[in-house]
């Protein structure tokens, strides 16, 4: 017979250490799968996870996929510590991309040094408005966000769709579905010569800091905690809960914004059909894995973006398909929830008893 | 059938603290046994490794002088051992036979005979084909003792089972323990109410701290020696109220109340009208679940009604949320004191923190001000006797009455003109309600009003000026406290009227 029993008290160090260990049962579990395939595990794990980074254009692309990964889970964050259910990062990143790519076009015959500040802006403050959706929708209709927020990513793809191939697409681009490419000065500058590496990291950056102060140090954050808690002492303390919805929403909605813009004005350059690889939901992934802790969240986010970069050497020296990262990404959340159960939870063999055989 | 439980050397630490150490009991059947301690004194742990809830470290536990293993419920329900908890396990929906037959394995005709025959033996008027949610505590608890009773048990333990009961209910449940104690069945009885030790029990052992410090037989024991034994002081007689009515000055004025739930567990609440005058305690009795819950959120702002006029020191307070009715000194104190009124996970200071004034400087230019946070806590720690100096402890691994202490310290060091609480003192220690009550006291005897919203008769008829019972939403009318008696509450408690 088995048996569940609930943990009295969970270490802090182990909490924060479980994500490491369901990186290690993914590694192994990766390892098994290429055995399955027919690959020296340890070759193609190698391929995997150290190959895309043994050189530096590796590292500048590891923080390329990372920026957008982390802002989202950022953002992401202050939905999730408050119980808000945000699904649909990717809807928002899309239509920040829109409005940021639309001020973009706007702006296209103009130079200077305020045409990308602004597209940033309308970028997030699109994804905020988009974000305002499932959260206005919550809190005055008593909706479920998981659902509205979901559904309106694909509405957001359509738009997108039917505006690269209608409205916004390329006059001279011979009826590709891609709008023109942006000008110069609508575009992040590069880092470093030669590396995608983009001023999209500092946003990133600022951003964790800001969200940082704001979670830990801030009234509005105590009031995120609280209420993540418990819904019963918020309302008794006399927080404003539906302004607190629709302000996390609002913060979530804006940074996945600012990575949609920032994608569009960085490394893409122009809007087309797949300005994300799904992205705003990799990014759920990414803030648990760091656990819903900004500095967590950071190295969460470099692991899991070096599963875009794993699966694309693998799909070129091992001749995998590239959704290989997503077994991988779905690998870390299904091992973290495994472990984060245990950790919660302890499971006891008491052997089977004579009566029950 | 003699049944004798014996428990040995029983040990159970927990991180921190030790819960049982080295616990050493015999029982016999044919007693009714008493299990008295404060809260944290470590009686629900062992009642918690009698019915295979929790294991032990060290010990063992003998039924008839034959070792047995209580490693889950089940083990426990194999050998006899029947355990009523004091939160009930019912499923509301479901009806009383349904709830009965889920964990029984005999046919439902048969049970149902078996049922029929406990209900006639012992004279317990129930409808078996009604949903739980229309019973009263009283019902649902004899449903749960017919749960037991249905498996034959050697033992029947009881945890705290009367915290729930209006008095007649009580005094049914005495009798009825009396006569499964004259049938055989071995009976422990958990409790930190003296009295009802003296009136129904036999042996009584005391825990304090973990440790078994008396046992003996009721008969020689008086209140004074068992509460003696119980906290290990002596315990100050309670200050008598003064009653001085030195102010004449209206502060609260409640009228046309009117509350209208869409969730049917829920209490409508009808046409409740009050008025509160400076330095006076108005009492609130009833049994639980006739609106007290609704009432007292609506006190405090956590849900607002259409058409109803609040007038606080002369300003309409009715549309203002929790928050901004603190602003105006009002202070709230809820019944759940776990996850309502603090959150367990949060630390001392962080709890403090929820009861957040403009003055108060908690928060200045919405960044948390640590600081004064921690040193605003520290003050409470040591005017409210709260056993601790450690602002950064998470308040889970505080004891009830300390978490208690704490919360109403909280709502009481920003001197309010009028504190709402809902039983205060539920499931304390003799110490810790003898403390609230001398603050409640002493809060009325500064000037400031007090809503006292309980469902202990004891404790509204000694802190209340006037006293007022809640049935079904209606409030009686409102008397004053030195012609009320035990008698007349549990009267209007029970929907009757008196002249």
């Amino acid at each position: 017979m088995i048996k569940i029993e609930k943990r009295n008290d969970v270490s802090r160090s182990i909490y924060f250490l479980t994500p490491v260990l369901a990186i290690f049962l993914t590694l192994f579990g990766g390892g098994i799968i290429f055995y399955i395939l027919g690959f020296n595990p340890i070759e193609a794990l190698k391929f995997f996870f150290i190959t895309p980074i043994s050189d530096l254009y590796g590292l500048s692309e590891l923080l390329v996929k990372a920026t957008p990964l982390c802002l989202i889970a950022i953002g992401l964050s202050f939905c999730f510590k408050s119980n808000n259910w945000n699904i649909g990062a990717e809807g928002q990143l899309i239509f920040g991309g829109i409005v940021g790519g639309g001020v973009a076009l706007l702006f296209y015959s103009h130079d200077g040094f305020y045409v990308l500040p602004i597209i940033i802006l309308s970028g997030a403050i699109g994804g905020m408005l988009f974000a305002m959706i499932p959260a206005i929708l919550k809190t005055y209709f008593n909706t479920n966000e998981i659902l509205v927020s979901l559904m309106l990513v694909y509405v957001a793809k359509l738009l997108l769709d039917y505006l690269v191939v209608g409205p916004w697409s390329n006059p001279e681009g011979f009826n590709f579905p891609e709008t023109r490419q942006f000008s110069e000065s609508a575009r992040m500058p590069i880092l470093f010569d030669g590396l995608r590496i983009h001023a999209g990291i500092f946003i990133t950056l600022i951003t964790v800091f800001f969200s940082w102060l704001i979670l830990y140090k801030t009234y509005l954050g105590f009031q995120i905690k609280v209420s993540g808690l418990s819904l019963k002492t918020a309302k008794y303390a006399g927080y404003k809960g539906k302004t607190m919805i629709i302000i996390v929403f609002m913060i979530s909605g804006a940074c996945a914004g600012l990575a949609g813009v920032g994608e569009i004005t960085g490394p893409i350059g122009q809007l087309h059909r797949n300005i994300s690889p799904d992205y705003g939901f990799t990014a759920i992934i990414v803030a648990f894995l760091g656990r819903l802790n900004p500095v967590g969240i950071i190295f969460a986010s470099l692991i899991v973006a070096l599963t875009y970069l794993g699966a694309e050497t693998a799909q070129i020296f091992l001749q995998v398909p590239k959704y290989t990262g997503q077994v991988f990404q779905g690998m870390i959340l299904f091992f973290l929830l495994g472990s984060d159960y245990l950790l919660f939870f302890k499971i006891k063999f008491l052997g089977l008893k004579k009566n029950e055989l | 059938m003699n049944t004798k439980l014996k428990v040995s050397e029983i040990s159970k630490i927990y991180p921190g603290c030790v819960a049982n150490d080295k616990i050493s009991l015999e029982f016999g059947s044919g007693k009714i046994y008493a299990l008295l301690g404060e809260n944290g004194a470590g009686k629900s742990t062992l009642v918690k490794i009698l019915s295979g809830v929790v294991k032990p470290d060290e010990g063992k536990v003998f039924l008839n002088n034959k070792s047995i293993k209580l490693n889950s419920p089940l083990d426990a329900k194999k050998n006899n051992i029947g355990m009523v908890f004091q939160h009930f396990n019912l499923f509301d929906t479901l009806s009383v036979f349904e709830n009965l037959s889920i964990d029984s394995d005999k046919k439902n005709q048969d049970l149902r005979v078996l049922v029929n025959d406990i209900l006639e033996k012992y004279n317990f008027k129930i409808d078996l084909d009604i949903p739980v949610l229309n019973l009263s505590a009283g019902q649902k608890q004899k449903v749960e003792i017919i749960r037991c009773l249905i498996r034959n048990p050697k033992v029947l333990i009881m945890d705290e089972p009367t915290s729930v009961l209006t008095e007649q209910e009580t005094d049914d449940l005495f009798i009825s323990l009396k006569q499964f104690s004259k049938d055989g069945i071995l009976i422990i009885y958990i409790t930190h109410k003296l009295k009802e030790v003296l009136s129904l029990c036999d042996e009584v052992a005391v825990m304090r701290k973990g440790k078994v410090v008396s046992v003996s037989n009721t008969i020689d024991e008086k209140i004074e020696s068992l509460a003696n034994k119980m906290v290990g002081e002596n315990l100050n007689t309670i200050k008598k109220k003064i009653n001085n009515f030195k102010y004449s000055e209206e502060i609260l004025k409640i009228s046309n109340l009117n509350f209208k739930s869409d969730d049917p567990y829920e209490t409508n609440l009808n046409n409740l009208n009050l008025s509160l005058k400076k330095g006076e305690c108005l009492g609130i009795a009833g049994i639980s679940g006739n609106g007290q819950n609704e009432l007292f959120q609506i006190l405090s702002g956590e849900i607002i009604t259409e058409g109803t006029s609040i007038m606080f020191r002369n300003k309409e307070i009715s549309k203002l949320n929790p928050r901004e009715r603190r602003e105006y000194l009002m202070a709230f104190s809820p019944e759940d004191r776990i996850s309502q009124a603090a959150v367990p996970e949060l630390k001392i200071y962080e709890n403090v923190a929820l009861n957040n004034f403009k003055s108060s400087n908690f928060f200045e230019k919405g960044l948390v001000n640590e600081k004064k946070i921690k040193e605003h806590s520290k003050k409470i720690l040591s005017n409210f006797s709260v056993n601790t100096d450690n602002v950064e402890l998470k308040s889970q691994f505080l004891s009830g009455g300390n978490l208690q202490k704490l919360i109403i310290g909280r709502e009481l060091i920003t001197s309010p003109e009028l504190l709402v609480c809902f039983n205060p003192t539920w499931g304390l220690d003799v110490g810790a309600i003898n403390y609230i009550h001398e603050t409640l006291i002493e809060i009325n005897e500064q000037g400031k009003s007090s809503i006292l919203i309980s469902t202990d008769n004891d404790e509204l008829l000694k802190l209340s000026d006037r006293i007022c019972v809640i049935y079904k939403g209606k409030l009686s009318k409102i008397m004053n406290a030195d012609t009320v008696t035990a008698e007349k509450l549990g009267i209007l408690m029970g929907g009757g009227s008196i002249d």
